[in-house]
């Protein structure tokens, strides 16, 4: 890293062709302007207003600073244990999530509009779990393909008819949106079943606010700690009675990767973190085991998946959920956040007809779009699908975490034909869409300020009201030109600033 | 509190003193050697393993025994295994813990992973020792001075002095019983004496009581009997008692009484007992007798606060 003050320079993007001529700055020698909308700078090399407060500060830290302070980061993730684990080799392997200095910013007016979109997303999600669980409306009127919604891995029939608090199946929602080139927002996918990330957010804001204190103060970040609290109050809010609420978070196990996050929300609650084995049914209600005694738990924040929740009713071979869990919960007395069978709606398949649903119910137009998507269980669209295959991006509709997925540009002839094969074989459990150029900021990368292209990830709550915390979980893709952010691909994070003006 | 943080807490603490006590016993042992006979020195290890273990390691020198019990994951006493099982145990209730606490045995635990751990344990050993056992004294401080004293807590104190108190009647017996496998044994002399004290960090502690002049009666009467000493078997049992008083806030009388009662009789036992009436060989079936009484009350604790059956509370 080089001292420097002066104008800013930004070198040409050879692969993509589009360069961009700057004027000379020595901090930012190697940040390349590509096809992809960057949140740093406007394609003529300014640099936009949400980000002249740290532009200014970047440029008069001495030499070296940058690079001491990601270190204090680095070590004070270290220290408290902020890791996730990695399952892509036979031997699971502990390592702490890369953690960006540079905060990703965004300006009050796009929060806003942001903000917007999600609280209407939120509601047709809900209402339309409502109607499938219930009358199914929106099947007997043709809207979306019954046979695509019955069929579904992750439609559960026995919560048919089961009623949950305020309709709301989704409480705690993990909605991924990318900026195009062309600057907007639109919706990547929807993660309505354990959505995780929400203690990095908190976690990068604490070590990021530390390391620009000034900047922070005068940018006039809105908070974002209340999300602790916020949940609360959200869980607190599906219990029939509000007096004495018991509320438990449910988390598989000190091995689980994002163990550090159950037992951190369930610390910053204030509220028990409980394994499967702490619980027990009796009578269709259900208690923990304490060491005074059984304590009756009424409401549950559950991070575990829907196939291991209840063994009696789901996969016999789970050991982590609660025999008679389910019973309990179709009996009222126990209450289940997110609710069990919401995956059906995040299903990359119902993806494709989110903007429809959000018209069917709500009679809206969509605040934020879709991404263009090609549903392969449609001939027209498997043809295109196959013969464009270095052009889109494909993925298996039932998966997450960047697995089962082909980046068709960035894949090998031999890893396409592959592929090809597997979408010939099973068509319905493909989705394509283009690859999207997800928009670029400035990240440290061995001390230099580069271009990475990030992700965003607010978190929505949904009870009694719809809440959202202002921010997110910013992933970047570290890798120099890649796009997948996914931490379990190799991707970090970066705090999110919301400016409130 | 959950009963499997409770049960996590109470391991930890016993898996925290059994490295301590193996830690203690090595150093003191590796600095006492060099003045002593190489026949002296064989017998003072043998009934280090055997304190230990259990095992009677014949034969075997200084360097065999200490990296068996110091680094031999194998080895379910070794002082790694239990640094392991106390930091496992501590992981799984991390919430319940202070940052501190939760740190520190974090990086006592890393810190005998480490490669330069073995180094300096090669040229040394005794100081390898030494620094694990004052990075123990240190996280009992911070266990003591950063958590709340409440039942989280409690529970932490009972797992310790049910594990003292049973470690250092095993040592006694090694000294004073006639069994197995103390009888294997040359008989203890003057300085095997002194080093038992130090295994118990009692000798200032004894010298102020009964000055230097080491009895083996009186040696067992502090180490069995004394109210104010935190390394005797009654200081121990006193503590374990408390602690029963004060775990499971909301369990009725009637569901504490079997370990309330357990616990008393064993207290009432080193409460009132004298070395005097220990002559003949009895010491053996008393320590003995102590040793099943914690077993006991260890029982009693799990079928009552933790692994009890959940039809009894219904």
């Amino acid at each position: 890293m080089q001292q420097g003050v002066g104008q800013p320079e930004i070198a040409g993007r050879a692969a993509s062709g589009t360069s961009t001529p700057a004027p000379g700055n020595t901090l930012y020698p190697h940040y390349e302007l590509g096809a992809a909308y960057d949140e740093m700078f406007a394609p003529d090399g300014t640099v936009r207003a949400q980000y002249h407060g740290l532009n200014g500060r970047l440029q008069t830290l001495p030499s070296g600073e940058l690079m001491r302070r990601q270190h204090v980061c680095e070590q004070s993730f270290l220290h408290q244990g902020i890791t996730f684990t990695v399952y892509a080799d036979a031997q699971a392997t502990e390592r702490i999530i890369p953690t960006d200095l540079l905060p990703r910013i965004v300006a009050a007016a796009e929060w806003e509009h942001i903000e917007r979109g999600l609280k209407q997303r939120i509601q047709a999600l809900n209402q339309f779990l409502l109607d499938i669980y219930t009358d199914g409306h929106v099947l007997k009127d043709g809207v979306v393909p019954r046979k695509m919604i019955l069929g579904s891995r992750h439609y559960r029939r026995e919560m048919r008819g089961v009623a949950v608090p305020h309709g709301s199946y989704v409480n705690v929602c993990g909605t991924d949106l990318v900026r195009r080139e062309d600057g907007a927002f639109v919706v990547l996918e929807d993660n309505l079943r354990v959505p995780s990330g929400v203690s990095y957010m908190l976690a990068n804001r604490d070590v990021v606010r530390r390391a620009f204190p000034n900047v922070f103060r005068a940018a006039r970040v809105r908070p974002i700690e209340q999300y602790p609290n916020e949940l609360l109050a959200t869980l607190r809010s599906l219990a029939p009675f509000q007096e004495d609420v018991s509320i438990a978070v449910l988390t598989p196990g000190v091995f689980n990767a994002a163990f550090f996050e159950h037992a951190f929300l369930a610390r910053q609650m204030g509220v028990e973190l409980v394994e499967g084995r702490d619980l027990l049914v009796n009578d269709n209600v259900v208690y923990a085991r304490t060491t005074s005694g059984l304590k009756r738990i009424d409401v549950i924040y559950r991070r575990i998946d829907d196939d291991f929740i209840d063994s009696l009713i789901f996969r016999e071979d789970s050991a982590l959920g609660v025999p008679g869990l389910f019973n309990a919960y179709r009996a009222g007395n126990v209450i289940l956040a997110n609710a069990l069978g919401t995956g059906v709606a995040d299903d990359k398949a119902v993806y494709a007809y989110v903007p429809r649903l959000i018209r069917y119910y709500l009679n809206e137009d969509p605040i934020l779009p879709n991404v263009e998507t090609f549903l392969c269980r449609e001939e027209k669209s498997l043809n295109h699908v196959l013969a464009n295959l270095d052009k889109l991006v494909v993925k298996a509709v039932g998966e997450s975490g960047g697995y089962g997925m082909l980046v068709g540009p960035h894949a090998s002839a031999k890893e396409r034909a592959e592929f090809a094969e597997k979408l010939r074989a099973d068509p319905e459990n493909y989705i394509a869409q283009p690859t999207i150029q997800l928009s670029t900021a400035p990240t440290l990368v061995d001390g230099q300020v580069q271009a990475r292209h990030v992700d965003l990830r607010p978190f929505i709550l949904h009870g009694e009201e719809t809440r959202i915390v202002p921010g997110g979980l910013t992933r970047v893709a570290l890798k120099k030109g890649s796009l997948v952010v996914n931490s379990s691909q190799g991707g970090g994070s970066k705090d999110t600033w919301v400016l409130s003006q | 509190m959950l009963a499997r943080v409770a049960d996590s807490l109470y391991w930890m603490a016993r898996y925290v003193e059994r490295a301590e006590h193996s830690a203690r016993l090595i150093a003191v042992n590796l600095e006492s050697m060099i003045e002593q006979s190489p026949e002296d020195a064989e017998a003072a290890w043998r009934r280090v393993a055997a304190a230990l273990t259990g095992e009677d390691l014949a034969g075997a020198d200084a360097f065999a025994v200490t990296q068996a019990l110091a680094f031999d994951r194998t080895n379910a006493a070794s002082l790694v295994s239990s640094l392991h099982l106390a930091r496992d145990n501590a992981r799984q209730v991390r919430e319940q813990l202070s940052t501190e606490v939760w740190e520190h045995l974090n990086k006592l635990y890393l810190g005998t992973r480490d490669p330069t751990a073995r180094s300096v344990w090669m040229h040394q050993p005794a100081l390898f020792f030494r620094q694990a056992l004052e990075d123990l004294f240190t996280l009992g401080g911070v266990t003591y001075s950063t958590l709340r004293h409440g039942e989280g807590w409690r529970f932490l104190e009972l797992g310790r002095h049910i594990e003292r108190a049973q470690l250092v009647s095993r040592l006694l017996d090694i000294y004073f019983g006639v069994g197995s496998p103390s009888r294997l044994l040359p008989p203890p002399k003057y300085f095997d004496w002194l080093v038992l004290l130090k295994f118990c960090t009692a000798f200032e502690p004894y010298c102020k009581e009964y000055t230097a002049a080491l009895k083996p009666e009186t040696i067992a009467q502090f180490l069995l009997f004394d109210a104010e000493f935190p390394h005797s078997v009654r200081f121990s049992v006193d503590r374990v008692v408390e602690a029963l008083g004060h775990v499971a806030p909301g369990a009725p009388p009637s569901r504490r009484a079997n370990c309330e009662r357990l616990a008393g009789r064993l207290k009432a036992a080193v409460d009132f007992g004298h070395i005097d009436e220990l002559t003949g060989g009895t010491i053996d079936a008393f320590l003995v007798n102590i040793t099943r009484q914690c077993e006991q009350i260890h029982d009693a604790v799990y079928a009552t606060y933790i692994a009890y059956d959940a039809e009894t509370v219904l």
